[in-house]
């Protein structure tokens, strides 16, 4: 028999007993459904994670704290867990290293108008910045050897409090009126000094304008990493505090026996960027080694990634048992359908329909029901997988850019073959059956 | 003793069923020749052993020890895969309950063997139009079993068996479903294709009357042939045997 009127038999089959067909098709579309739907979940609970790892700086990045203080390497003279502008030196040397970032927190006070704010700022190289992605809205970052200048997170307007009526924005709930990019503000680097100046001690500490050149992208509203931190380049603020402290100790900074400075910086934090991803955990075990605490997304994305897949299974295995259901349901019809047409099959054996044709008619018929409910399951899955996007995707940001339900563009492809496999599988001792029917029987079965 | 020109040589044919302890001879050794065109009626009563015997024949049952020799080939020897070759290559049937596909039509039901030898549908269709007509449907081709009468019905059947142009057609009591006017119609209409075409057929009946139609009838009884009667000249010969 031609390969197509092998089709067409079967085709009519089914459409013959439209009924049962449907229902059939139905466990098979509920049953796919539910299998791509839920997987669906993993993979976008995988993918907004690798996202959400890439914004933070992709997944080279490791950050590096130190494990000692710089007092003990001025004693021993080892470097071990210290970190430094000469360990920082020592840091970009090795192998793979592609960057390294000394991290500086520096408390600052701002000013204008009426609004302050007491903030840390948070200074990096100008290189890492780039190297993290940093989203930025309005302004452009800051060049080499630029003046000291201000990136402000996008929500960090919302620090500003009024000092003259001590009010802040959560009490008034009024955006302050303060222009982050345009007018200059006034800085207190000194903020110790500052303040024991106004509660009386000693004199007050030279005020430096400052300009803000850039903020984070993204409205008032938004969240992201960098949304309530305020940067500026490490080696702008490093002159900009050499050139006010001139000959004094920087606050945070280190002090020989005798009150003075050192003539480096030391810093608690600094950022590795690493080549290749299959680097990092080589580069953070020698880090580790050097005597510093070191941490990666790679540790982080592989306990991700385990408790993903588990996820991942348990989401399939629920969809699985839909399935299996389903296919239970298909092996039911197919062997209703025989006994039906035990006389049908008998006669067409009879009349030289060979054996091999009768078994792969059956099991196109169960093929073509899992076709079937695999085509619609999938429509059904986009749907579902739109719904839940556009219903729950807005409920963890606001411009509902969070995946929750993602389907790969291979999965579609994987399901429907999955689910003519199953049909095919769960029609294939029944199809077995028909085929060893004895005509005899067939044609005496009145 | 075979003849060189038969069509049909079967030699000591036995079919044993067990039930319990007892052996039941529903076959016991049955030897006879069926020539090629020769129109030949199987009778006996219930029970007799002669629809055992036509199902041996068309290979739908195997024997128990013995020879079936049909054009040639020793068809108890071949597998149930040769058989269905067999069958669609040298066999046409005639049920007595019609057994046409009610999900078909006519037309559909009459060109039904064809598909199994991949002949294209066109083709296919045209052929069952002409068998169609060829025993008077040309009328009821887009019908369905269910809107036809039986003798139309059995009609249907007997253009189904003639299209694949078999050697040898069987016929299971084909008018055991009819009346007797429908029965003596098809019962000439299947005399009158077999002597046009020169085709051989076995038909098997409980009805002596309708057995008259064939040209030699053999009596079974008790899974033995008791008596073949001679008829195609004139009148009829009896011979015992």
């Amino acid at each position: 028999m031609e390969f197509f009127d092998l089709l067409e038999m079967s085709a009519n089959n089914l459409t013959r007993r439209k009924m049962r067909t449907f229902l059939t098709v139905l466990g098979v579309l509920i049953g796919t459904a539910s299998i791509v739907v839920m997987l669906s979940l993993g993979f976008g609970l995988n993918k907004s994670t690798m996202e959400q790892i890439e914004e933070s700086g992709g997944l080279t990045t490791i950050t590096v704290y130190g494990n000692g203080s710089y007092d003990d390497y001025v004693k021993s003279g080892e470097l071990k867990g210290v970190l430094c502008d000469t360990s920082i030196a020592s840091l970009t040397k090795l192998e793979h290293v592609k960057l390294v970032s000394p991290v500086m927190n520096f408390s600052v006070l701002l000013r204008q108008g009426s609004y302050e704010q007491n903030t840390s700022l948070t200074a990096i190289s100008l290189e890492a910045m780039k190297e993290m992605n940093m989203p930025i809205g309005e302004g452009k970052l800051p060049g080499k050897g630029d003046e000291l200048s201000l990136i402000f997170g996008n929500q960090t307007i919302y620090d500003f409090y009024n000092y003259r009526t001590e009010e802040n924005y959560w009490d008034t709930k009024e955006q302050p009126d303060v222009d982050l990019l345009g007018t200059p503000f006034l800085a207190v680097f000194d903020v110790d000094s500052y303040y024991s100046a106004q509660s009386g001690e000693g004199t007050p500490p030279k005020k430096y304008a400052v300009n803000g050149t850039a903020s984070i992208k993204g409205s008032n509203e938004e969240y992201n990493e960098f949304s309530w931190n305020i940067y500026c380049d490490i080696d702008a603020l490093q002159t900009k505090l050499k050139k006010i402290f001139r000959g004094r100790v920087i606050p945070g900074q280190p002090e020989t026996k005798s009150g003075k400075p050192y003539a480096e910086f030391s810093y608690d934090q600094a950022y590795v960027y690493v080549d290749k991803m299959e680097n990092v955990t080589d580069v953070q075990k020698q880090i580790t080694e050097m005597g510093y605490e070191a941490w990666s997304n790679a540790e982080y994305l592989e306990s991700m990634q385990n408790q993903y897949r588990m996820i991942q299974a348990v989401l399939g295995g629920i969809g699985a048992v839909s399935l299996f259901v389903a296919a239970i349901g298909i092996a039911n019809t197919m062997m209703m359908s025989i006994y039906e047409r035990t006389k049908e099959i008998g006669i067409i054996k009879v009349l030289g329909c060979d054996m091999g044709v009768i078994r792969q008619m059956f099991l196109w018929e169960a093929g073509f029901i899992g076709l079937l409910g695999g085509f619609f399951g999938l429509l059904l899955s986009y749907l579902l997988s739109f719904g839940i996007n556009f219903f729950l995707g807005g409920l963890y940001s606001e411009g509902g850019s969070t995946t929750v339900s993602y389907i790969p563009v291979w999965l579609p492809f994987v399901s429907l073959v999955f689910a003519v496999l199953v049909g095919m599988v769960a029609g294939f001792f029944p199809a077995k059956r028909a085929m060893e029917l004895s005509p005899l029987a067939a044609i005496r079965n009145e | 003793m075979q003849d060189s020109s038969s069509i049909i040589h079967v030699e000591n044919l036995y079919k044993i069923y067990e039930v319990g302890e007892n052996h039941v001879f529903a076959l016991n050794g049955i030897s006879f020749d069926v020539q090629k065109g020769e129109f030949c009626s199987i009778v006996g009563t219930s029970g007799s052993g002669k629809s055992t015997l036509l199902n041996m024949l068309a290979g739908l049952e195997s024997p128990t020890r013995g020879v079936i020799e049909i054009a040639g080939k020793r068809i108890e020897q071949l597998s149930e895969n040769q058989l269905v070759r067999y069958r669609r290559e040298n066999v046409g049937f005639i049920f007595q309950s019609f057994n046409l596909l009610a999900s078909m039509t006519a037309e559909e039901n009459v060109a039904l063997p064809l598909r199994f030898r991949r002949i294209p549908k066109p083709v296919r269709l045209q052929r069952a139009r002409m068998m169609l007509k060829a025993v008077g449907l040309e009328q009821h081709a887009d019908h369905l079993p269910s809107q036809m009468s039986g003798g139309q019905q059995q009609r249907v059947g007997i253009a189904r068996a003639l299209i694949v142009n078999p050697d040898i057609i069987f016929a299971d009591e084909p008018t055991g479903n009819l009346d007797s006017n429908t029965t003596a119609e098809i019962m000439s209409m299947m005399q009158r294709i077999v002597r046009k075409y020169n085709k051989t057929l076995i038909m098997v009946t409980h009805d002596n009357e309708i057995a008259g139609f064939a040209d030699r009838i053999f009596h079974i009884k008790d899974g033995k042939i008791s008596l073949i009667e001679e008829r195609r000249k004139e009148g009829g010969k009896i011979e015992e045997s």
